[in-house]
């Protein structure tokens, strides 16, 4: 494949022209009632391509400023609220209040999206959801995302990450073949709903342009894992049987597998008769190749554990850079395990615009993932990260609204609206902070 | 349906039954389509990533064309022990709802001709070749954008479309297990490192069971199709897209990349523990596993309530004694003393009990680790539609899981049909598109061209 292909992508997807480029969300108003981290990862994937998210906050703040790695905190910042919580507006306001009910209703007739993960009926318990909100806004499109839906025997039910990871059966297929179940290494279960969140809502979007009608999208975490678990459900309805748990072997594709190498491991796949042909050929193994060469023979338990035992021999004498050349000469996939550091030090995600840099105005100068797809036309960016509750008041309630500074400050006179709370710092600024960086009106 | 069933555990019955009555199982094929007017060329050969983004794209109402080649995408032969229906593999049987079926070999000049004539009346195209494969045969966004400046064109490949990695690995095909290598996320998942009990073979990375590495990239691909369309409505101009699964996947570890920059440190594979929340952990019971969580303050200080372990709360009072990797192992055993005890139900009902009490402490949280012989009977799925049952005249008798959208109260997602056989739809689709009438297909597969 000729280089003027890798020459022409990178100058129509690269990251250096990002700025210059719109958005595809642009114009789009997101009213994000959501906390921890399923229902923020969905409107942090609407954010980083373009939407104007507002976040309204609880008095006590999001569940994720006091959920951090060994109780670790970074200018009173919480890692594990960052992580899904960027270009927002932060707003501290309850929406339990009947004063703010009633201007929340305001913003959602300015607003296209209402986003929230609470328990459900908890928005109909505070007169905030759909049924009220399409009365004064029937083009807003509401997402409610819970464990369990907001209907069935199991609504109401509280749900985490790993209640999702159990209940749906992923954690019973992950691990190894004689150990117990494992949960994922994060909170997998939660991004992956949060991706079907948002896939929902620019669906909805999508059919709103054609039809100008609004909706409502029921979503359930434990579902949306269900979902995902490819061949696990037609296999035991045909079979009566579980999927069993096989470590990193593959038990559909064949050979695939993690090896141990002379100094580390490499994942080897190699499944059409052309890569399987490439990998006898780079172990110098053709007879293998003669006798596994049908491939749905290869995948035969016996026949699958004698071959991956072959593989595994060979890859023992090996350093893991050798196998992943010869992957790369003899056409077959040859991965080492990447760790955070090797995507966060290596330039080459920042020219894909995978990785990127920016200057907060709070926090300083940050480098972290922002989201794919990489998109020719409106391609994904980072603007700010996270923010103590409430800074943002008066910007929004001044620039959605239109309410003058005097009334916003009568709001917070009045405990409808709030900021952060100094006996809390991971609520609070930076401890050094000027008093107005980041402050984005007046 | 029984009000009972419909309310379930709600807060607020009323809008239990409301949201029911707007999202009713039994409405949703009287209900239109969100994507109805979105046509899809999906052409991904070996991926279930493109099979599964376009899955998510047809069950929203796409009309979904696969263009396999002659003998079939090898991804239908992707299947565990090497189990088939037919010429299908039950994975691929899963993935091919609501698509029309049709053959062309693309590398001969008379189909690739065919495909630019298919481009011309199309929205979408998805391919998962190795990148720069399909500009080699003058059918790449370059080229296709000359006849259809509105397409959107998706390509989806470990290493992306351009950059150093891509062009060194440009010769590598596409996998899960290679996504997941490349994604971070399974560098940090498997056995705990730190927990002595656990024998040293076991510390090593582990993959997410299922194709977490396709399922992710193919969810990130029809997230950015459908931004894609919306920027067309409101421009008229289509785009390329370039989706690498492994960067869907690092995207997504949690907190590993912030942390990592703000403290320099990384973390290391914690198992079923969990350096940030604990207790949040499966725990050994009677009949098998159950999740169970207590981690803030209050929420802990419930959980040593319910065990009666007044000495735990002393003895772990702040998070700072409870997220070390010291300390999880010990907190572990201590719980299942007490867990082993009951059945993953018997917990439930401790626990619900627990929570009803007005002088309760915080809120603790249990659910079975289930199997997936379990799922499969609970009432919950079958009321809410998890699963569709099919007797397909050529599958036979099978089930899928249903739309994640089947809950969308104006356009809800569907499945229509499950599988095709390989070409079965290529009278209908060539005569639809191209006009082409029976001697026309006869004197195409004669030449090899379908």
């Amino acid at each position: 494949m000729g280089s003027d292909f890798f020459q022409w992508a990178s100058e129509t997807l690269g990251f250096q022209e990002t700025f210059l480029k719109p958005e595809a969300l642009n114009g789009v108003r997101v009213l994000d009632v959501t906390a921890v981290v399923l229902g923020p990862s969905a409107a942090d994937y609407l954010a980083e391509f373009g939407a104007e998210v507002i976040k309204f906050e609880a008095p006590q703040g999001d569940q994720m400023r006091y959920v951090t790695p060994y109780a670790y905190f970074w200018k009173n910042m919480s890692p594990g609220l960052w992580e899904q919580q960027h270009n927002r507006y932060w707003v501290g306001m309850h929406l339990g209040n009947p004063k703010a009910r009633e201007l929340f209703l305001e913003f959602v007739k300015k607003s296209d999206v209402v986003l929230d993960n609470l328990t459900p009926g908890r928005m109909a318990e505070w007169g905030v959801d759909y049924k009220e909100l399409k009365k004064v806004n029937p083009r807003i499109i509401q997402l409610h995302v819970s464990g369990f839906g907001s209907w069935g025997p199991w609504t109401g039910r509280t749900s985490y990450d790993a209640i999702a990871q159990s209940m749906g059966c992923l954690s019973y297929v992950t691990g190894f073949e004689d150990r117990g179940p494992l949960k994922s290494g994060v909170w997998i279960a939660d991004w992956i709903n949060g991706l079907m969140c948002a896939v929902s809502i620019v669906a909805a979007l999508n059919y709103r342009e054609k039809s100008g009608e609004g909706q409502f999208i029921d979503q359930q975490q434990v579902e949306n894992v269900i979902r995902m678990l490819d061949w696990t459900w037609i296999y035991t309805y045909l079979t009566g049987e579980n999927r069993p748990r096989a470590g990193n072997r593959d038990l559909a594709i064949c050979p695939s597998d993690l090896f141990d190498c002379l100094d580390g491991w490499v994942a080897i796949t190699a499944f059409s008769e052309e890569e399987f042909r490439g990998l006898c050929e780079a172990m110098g193994r053709l007879d293998l190749y003669e006798k596994y060469r049908d491939p749905l023979e290869r995948l035969r338990d016996e026949n699958a554990r004698a071959l991956l035992a072959e593989v595994a021999a060979w890859a023992k004498e090996k350093h893991v850079s050798e196998v992943e050349e010869l992957g790369d000469k003899y056409g077959f996939a040859a991965t080492r395990v990447l760790e955070v550091d090797d995507v966060y030090n290596d330039e080459a995600y920042r020219e894909r615009g995978s990785i990127q840099e920016y200057e907060d105005e709070m926090y300083g100068p940050f480098r972290e993932p922002c989201y794919p797809p990489r998109m020719s036309e409106t391609p994904s960016r980072l603007k700010w990260g996270a923010r103590p509750i409430g800074i943002d008041n008066e910007y929004v309630f001044n620039k959605v609204l239109g309410l003058p500074l005097e009334e916003i400050k009568e709001l917070e006179r009045a405990s409808v609206i709030y900021k952060w709370n100094p006996d809390i710092p991971s609520t609070c600024p930076p401890p050094d902070w000027d008093g107005k960086s980041g402050v984005k009106f007046p | 349906m029984d009000e009972k069933k419909v309310v379930g555990m709600a807060i607020n019955e009323d809008y239990a039954k409301f949201i029911y009555q707007e999202t009713r199982p039994e409405d949703v094929l009287e209900k239109p389509e969100a994507l109805d007017d979105i046509v899809v060329l999906d052409m991904s050969y070996g991926s279930f990533a493109g099979l599964y983004a376009s899955s998510l794209l047809s069950e929203l109402g796409a009309e979904v064309i696969r263009i396999e080649p002659p003998e079939g995408d090898i991804a239908r032969k992707m299947t565990p022990y090497g189990k088939m229906i037919k010429d299908a593999g039950l994975p691929y049987i899963v993935e091919a709802r609501n698509k029309y079926h049709i053959t062309l070999d693309i590398t001969k000049e008379e189909g690739a001709e065919i495909l630019r004539n298919l481009v011309r009346h199309a929205d979408v195209l998805i391919e998962t070749f190795k990148p720069g494969y399909m500009h080699s045969l003058g059918l790449g966004y370059a080229q296709l954008k000359e006849l259809n400046p509105r397409l959107i064109y998706c390509a989806i490949h470990t290493y992306g479309q351009f950059g150093r990695e891509a062009e060194k690995h440009a010769n590598q095909p596409d996998y899960d297990l290679n996504n997941q290598t490349r994604g971070v996320i399974m560098s940090i998942t498997g056995e705990p490192d730190l927990d002595p009990e656990v024998p040293q073979e076991y510390k090593r990375p582990l993959r997410q069971g299922n194709w977490m590495g396709w399922y992710v990239g193919g969810g990130w691909a029809a997230f950015g199709i459908n931004l894609a369309i919306f920027h067309r409505y409101k421009t008229g101009k289509g785009q390329f897209i370039d989706c690498s699964p492994p960067e869907g996947l690092f995207a997504i570890s949690n907190y590993l990349f912030q942390y990592y920059h703000m403290s320099g440190r990384k973390m290391v594979r914690a198992g079923n523990y969990d350096y940030a929340v604990f207790p949040y952990s499966y725990f050994k019971c009677k009949d098998g596993y159950a999740f169970l969580s207590g981690f803030t303050d209050p929420n802990w200080a419930a959980v040593c309530e319910i065990m009666n372990r007044p000495d735990l709360q002393q003895q772990f009072p702040t998070i700072k004694e409870r997220l070390t990797p010291e300390n999880q192992p010990k907190i572990q055993h201590e719980i299942e003393k007490w867990t082993q005890n009951y059945t993953s139900e018997e917990l439930l009902e401790i626990i619900t009990e627990y929570s009803r009490r007005p002088d309760k402490k915080g809120t603790v949280v249990t659910g079975r680790l289930e199997e997936p012989k379990d799922t499969l009977q609970r009432e919950h799925w079958k009321l809410r539609h998890t699963f569709v049952e099919f007797d397909d005249p050529y599958y036979g008798k099978i089930l899928v899981q249903d739309s994640s959208f089947h809950q969308m109260s104006r356009t809800p997602g569907r499945i229509k049909w499950p599988c095709r056989p390989i070409g079965a739809d290529n009278a209908l689709i060539y005569k639809k598109f191209l006009g082409y009438g029976p001697s026309k297909l006869e004197e195409l597969k004669s030449k090899g061209v379908l």
